[in-house]
């Protein structure tokens, strides 16, 4: 059973510790936090826990302090071993080297006051950790031992060292926020319940972890089952305990007409002043090249040096990184710019505000930015999110009031992945013969697993064994062999355990794409960016616009553009998606803010662009975590939008505008869809499609989190809307997508993602790395050869799911589908003369930049124009 | 599609020529998926039963007596592999099962170490060229030699040509074709290659000038880009013509 833990006295929580490590612990800590109130005890008899709190409430001691009671009370009584009794695991490595100091200086401690004569190791292990140290951890394995999810899964391949793990007493996985969401998290499972069999018993569970929610699914996800029956679990939430203080800034009073050089020496105000009042602050951009570019004008600006402030982004060398947190810690900067690298994990020491330019996309993810300041526990976490458009300005004031009413976006784990299951069975047939019952059933007690289909599980057996070549291929191709009749398999050929080794993981390669002018070698972007460009799109590189004209396996080709704005920003892939249940929060404040300024518009409409006399809508716009400019912002848009267009759309009420854009002779269907970019994406393609059909013509699609947009060269009518809608209620639309998604170049790359996951592609063969370049080949005719074998090969399948479920949002898109057809979500067909206000970011998504959108600003002002000039004449 | 004496078998990448009863293809490289799975690419085998189909259907509607391979039909450089030999052995024996009765190479720069084999597979081969009647085949990795003076048509492999096409909305469609054009008085034709994974070279997006001597000094701009479709050959126009629309 799954259920929320009861917190304990102080006395009985110190009651259960070792006395050594009580007193210790009286010396150093007044007082418990509170997450310490409920593990103490909870973990010293032995349940399985998961812990959620902010960072710095004392999260991995209320762990660590009861299991190091466990382990010095077996020191004092004279049964201590040189045995692995508690696995520590964290994604993050930089973790692994903090809590290896955090768990040596108190046992150093407390042996130099005690003496003891058997002494609790600590080992750690890491992809870092060389030769020398492995070989010492075989001979003398660690009591605790630190580890990545990658070494723990080589770990268990290795006979020798799992044999030290047969009296294993304590899981502790960290940062689960990191791992319950993903496929690592879905290898991390699999190789714990390896664990647990290898072991042959089971041991207590604890999960550490940030802001997450669901939790009784992050619970789940920890401990999974046991046969058919749900593990135990405990839940510790101290998500709520820290204090925060928020508000969306809006830099400038009028947002749409004030002149760009003002709204951004406005920005840097506003951020220099929150850098003097302060000793450090932290400031997150969502972009690495803005992260490079605010530390540069902030140097200018305002004459900060380097030793006062830096930048701390992935693209960054691990040294510099390095050098930086250090500094951190030792509290002698300034400030420090980060895109999303300082989101998480690592003590980081004193930061008192946090800024965010742009939106977070997600509460979860504003309150794990904000909560990185406030040191200490008790200290108060401060933040401010800077934004300069109007939706985002409904964005985050709505997901700031989400975390204040304690709102949290659901995280989801990817369910049957059949790519990591594929390296798990070739990892258990290194390990011994199976039988097929027993792996089926070891698998099915991971979460992620559960409720896996025995027939997908024989795919893959069939699948590792080479069956979809012939017989005499199976030697060089087959990893296990598989005797149906009999139903077992085991481990073959000779690379396989080396295979195995250099090729398991669930990240894929990150592939640089060189990108040519002609013959000359200009740089590189990413592949994933790469997918998203089509000819003519024009893309920013080394400070220069380029036009991109085709792309041949890892290479692309452009030309010097004489265009002056990008098409497409360089941070696309960057970006993340609205998350679902915010983009339903902002949906029901729309519709309760519109219905109480439509209820205040004066007789004479137009005079409403002067200002509204209402309680009603001032008292809504008071509970916004909003400045002064944000907020009569706000109000103008909604009223713009009324004005203009009648209807403001809302979670349940899709607008859809049939207009056209008079600079690009283009058509536009605007669906005013706020339902997150990963069920427009999948909602937009199903029209396309749809419609595409109907006129056989190619229709074109823009998605973003607030809707999307269909386009075409041609006109079409509100009664083929219509249609396109109803066909949806009749359609198989996951076959209509596969079909659809099958030509596409994002099909291509994921499918040997996956295929590199499930050993079909090997990154690193025979001790040799195989370069991308050598992984392409015709990749449409592999998918082809692929399907031929079966539509359910396991690899096409896995491909199939991860987009449609992982990148898409299917599952959640035919639900808006079917709330259409039932009429729970209603839709009206306007034709504009020119787009509403609430869809001109949409329209210009493209050029979306907080810190460099000159362009898009442009086009935004002379769409508000012309709304205006229609609105006031009314 | 006819082009005179030449017959493209309609959604093929064979040819068909009546007065040598022959048809012609090029570019197999059989044991494409052993070599793969070699250096760690386990592609699922394909290539050489997708052939065996395709040819298989052409032969059976011609009835030719000879088959002509324009080079490359085996994969690996510098060695025969054993997956090679294999299929190898298994398409020659297929080929014998039909009304093919002479089954002749053109020595490409893949098919080093075939001539060993010239006796146990009962094959003819020649080397990068051979002047059969008015038709001069040529691998395509040297210029044609003299005796092509004698020819009417050229007819080459070696390329792999395909055009790419992206639609208005950005998707991008590979798509196998020939190239047919003049080349010095003569016919010539471009054979695509029959290999099922081979990517395929964008003649309308890329520089091909150095992938084989003869494009060195003869620009294809004026050649006709014919696209192999689901079952029909569909002349797309000049390779010249593609390059300026596929310039957004």
């Amino acid at each position: 059973m799954i259920q929320y833990a009861e917190r304990f006295s102080k006395e009985e929580s110190l009651g259960v510790l070792n006395p050594k490590i009580r007193k210790w612990f009286e010396k150093n800590f007044k007082e418990l936090t509170p997450p310490q109130y409920y593990s103490f005890k909870l973990i010293r008899s032995g349940k399985n826990v998961l812990i959620t709190a902010p960072t710095g409430s004392g999260k991995t001691f209320s762990a660590f302090i009861a299991i190091l009671s466990e382990l010095m009370d077996m020191a004092d009584a004279g049964k201590l071993e040189e045995k692995v009794y508690c696995i520590y695991v964290s994604p993050l490595r930089a973790l692994n080297n903090d809590i290896y100091k955090n768990l040596s200086k108190p046992l150093e401690e407390i042996y130099s006051e005690f003496n003891s004569n058997k002494k609790i190791t600590v080992g750690i292990r890491t992809g870092d950790t060389d030769q020398k140290e492995r070989q010492r951890q075989l001979r003398h394995p660690p009591n605790i031992l630190v580890t990545t999810p990658e070494s723990l899964a080589i770990v268990l391949n290795s006979a020798k060292f799992s044999e030290s793990f047969k009296e294993l007493k304590y899981i502790v996985i960290d940062e689960l926020h990191e791992l319950a969401n993903n496929k690592r998290g879905v290898h991390l499972s699999l190789s714990i319940e390896r664990l647990a069999e290898l072991c042959g018993h089971d041991f207590i569970r604890i999960g550490l972890g940030a802001t997450l929610y669901p939790l009784e699914e992050a619970a789940r996800f920890l401990v999974g089952y046991n046969k058919d029956v749900e593990r135990d679990c405990y839940i510790v939430d101290a998500t709520w305990d820290k204090k925060m203080e928020f508000e969306t800034i809006c830099p400038v009073k009028d947002i749409i007409n004030s002149s760009d050089e003002k709204i951004e020496s406005s920005i840097y105000k506003i951020i220099d002043n929150i850098i003097k009042k302060n000793k450090t602050t932290l400031i997150f951009t969502n972009t690495r090249s803005g992260t490079e570019r605010v530390v540069f004008n902030l140097m200018k600006k305002f004459k900060y040096s380097e030793e006062e402030i830096a930048a701390h982004h992935g693209s960054l060398s691990r040294e510099i990184r390095l050098g930086v947190e250090e500094m951190l810690k030792k509290g002698e900067l300034k400030c420090v710019v980060s895109s999303t690298s300082l989101e998480l994990g690592i003590d980081i020491g004193y930061i008192d505000n946090v800024v965010q330019l742009g939106s977070p996309k997600s509460i979860t993810r504003a309150i794990q930015r904000i909560g990185r300041s406030g040191h200490r526990f008790y200290d108060v976490a401060r933040g401010e999110i800077i934004v300069v458009n109007r939706d985002d300005l409904v964005e985050c004031s709505v997901m700031l009031s989400s975390v204040k009413k304690k709102l949290l976006d659901k995280f989801s784990t990817p369910k049957n992945a059949l790519d990591v299951l594929a390296q798990h069975i070739v990892g258990m047939s290194l390990n011994r013969k199976w039988k097929v019952e027993d792996a089926y059933s070891l698998v099915r007690n991971a979460y992620p697993y559960h409720t896996l289909p025995k027939s997908d599980f024989i795919a893959l057996l069939e699948y590792l064994s080479g069956s979809y070549v012939g017989l005499e291929s199976r030697r060089v191709y087959g990893k296990i062999w598989y005797d149906e009749k009999d139903g077992t398999f085991g481990k073959r050929g000779k690379y396989t355990k080396i295979i195995y080794y250099l090729n398991l993981g669930t990240i894929p390669d990150e592939v640089a794409v060189d990108v040519y002018e002609g013959k000359k070698w200009i740089g590189s972007i990413e592949e994933e960016f790469l997918s998203r460009l089509k000819p003519g799109d024009i893309f920013v590189l080394g400070g220069r616009l380029y036009k991109f004209e085709y792309s041949r396996g890892m290479r692309c080709f452009v030309s010097r553009s004489e265009s002056k704005y990008p098409t497409i920003p360089p941070w696309f892939s960057e970006q993340l998606p609205l998350s679902y249940e915010l983009a339903i929060e902002i949906g029901k404040f729309r519709e309760k803010f519109s219905k109480a300024v439509e209820k205040a518009l004066p007789k004479k409409r137009s005079l409403a662009l002067k200002g509204i006399k209402s309680n009603e809508v001032q008292e809504i716009l008071d509970e916004l975590p909003a400045d002064k400019n944000a907020k009569s912002s706000i109000l103008q848009y909604f009223v713009e939008q009324i004005l203009f267009a009648k209807y403001v759309p809302n979670h349940k009420f899709v607008l859809i505008e049939i207009t056209e854009d008079k600079k690009s002779d283009l058509n536009y269907v605007i669906f005013n869809a706020l339902y997150g970019r990963r069920v427009n994406d999948a909602l937009s393609r199903i029209l396309a499609i749809i419609l595409g059909e109907k006129y056989d013509e190619d229709i074109g699609v823009m998605v973003s989190d607030n809707g999307f947009v269909l386009f075409s060269e041609f006109k079409m009518s509100s009664r083929d809307i219509e249609e396109a809608l109803e066909t949806t209620f009749k359609t198989d639309i996951t076959k209509l997508l596969k079909d659809n998604i099958r030509r596409t170049e994002m099909m291509k790359r994921k499918f040997r993602h996956c295929a590199a996951r499930s050993f079909m592609v090997l990154r690193n063969y025979k001790g040799q790395k195989i370069s991308v370049n050598k992984q392409q080949f015709n990749a449409q005719s592999l998918l082809t050869a692929a399907e031929e074998i079966s539509p359910n090969f396991p690899i096409l399948k896995e491909t199939y799911r991860e987009i449609l479920e992982d990148v898409m949002d299917l599952p959640r898109a035919k639900e808006i589908l079917k709330m259409i057809e039932s009429k729970e979500i209603s839709y009206k067909i306007i034709n504009t003369p020119v787009p509403s206000p609430f869809s001109h970011l949409m329209l210009t998504f493209g050029e979306a930049d907080i810190v460099m959108m000159k362009d898009r600003r442009k086009r935004i002002k002379e769409l508000h124009k012309e709304v205006l000039k229609l609105i006031s004449k009314g | 599609m006819e082009l005179g004496d030449v017959e493209i078998v309609d959604g093929t990448p064979i040819i068909y020529i009546k007065e040598l009863s022959a048809v012609a293809c090029s570019d197999l490289h059989l044991g494409y998926e052993g070599v793969m799975a070699e250096n760690g690419i386990f592609l699922p085998k394909a290539n050489l039963r997708k052939i065996k189909e395709e040819i298989g259907k052409v032969v059976k509607e011609k009835k030719p007596e000879r088959i002509i391979i324009d080079g490359d039909i085996k994969n690996e450089f510098s060695k025969v592999h054993v997956e090679e030999f294999n299929e190898l052995y298994e398409f020659i024996n297929f080929l014998r099962s039909s009304s093919i009765k002479e089954i002749i190479l053109i020595k490409g720069n893949h098919d080093n170490f075939v001539d060993r084999l010239k006796n146990s597979l009962g094959i003819k081969i020649y080397k990068q060229e051979a002047l059969l009647g008015k038709y001069f085949f040529f691998h395509g990795e040297e210029l044609p030699g003299e005796k092509s003076k004698e020819a009417e048509w050229l007819i080459m492999g070696h390329m792999h040509p395909a055009i790419t096409l992206y639609t208005s909305v950005g998707k991008k469609e590979k798509i196998k074709c020939f190239l047919y054009g003049s080349f010095s008085g003569k016919k010539i034709l471009v054979l695509p290659a029959m290999n099922y994974f081979a990517e395929g070279v964008s003649v309308n997006l890329e520089d091909v000038s150095e992938l084989s001597p003869i494009f060195s000094n003869f620009d294809i701009s004026n050649m006709h880009a014919l696209c192999i479709s689901e079952g029909e050959t569909l002349d797309f126009g000049t390779v010249g013509d593609l390059r300026k629309i596929s310039k957004v």
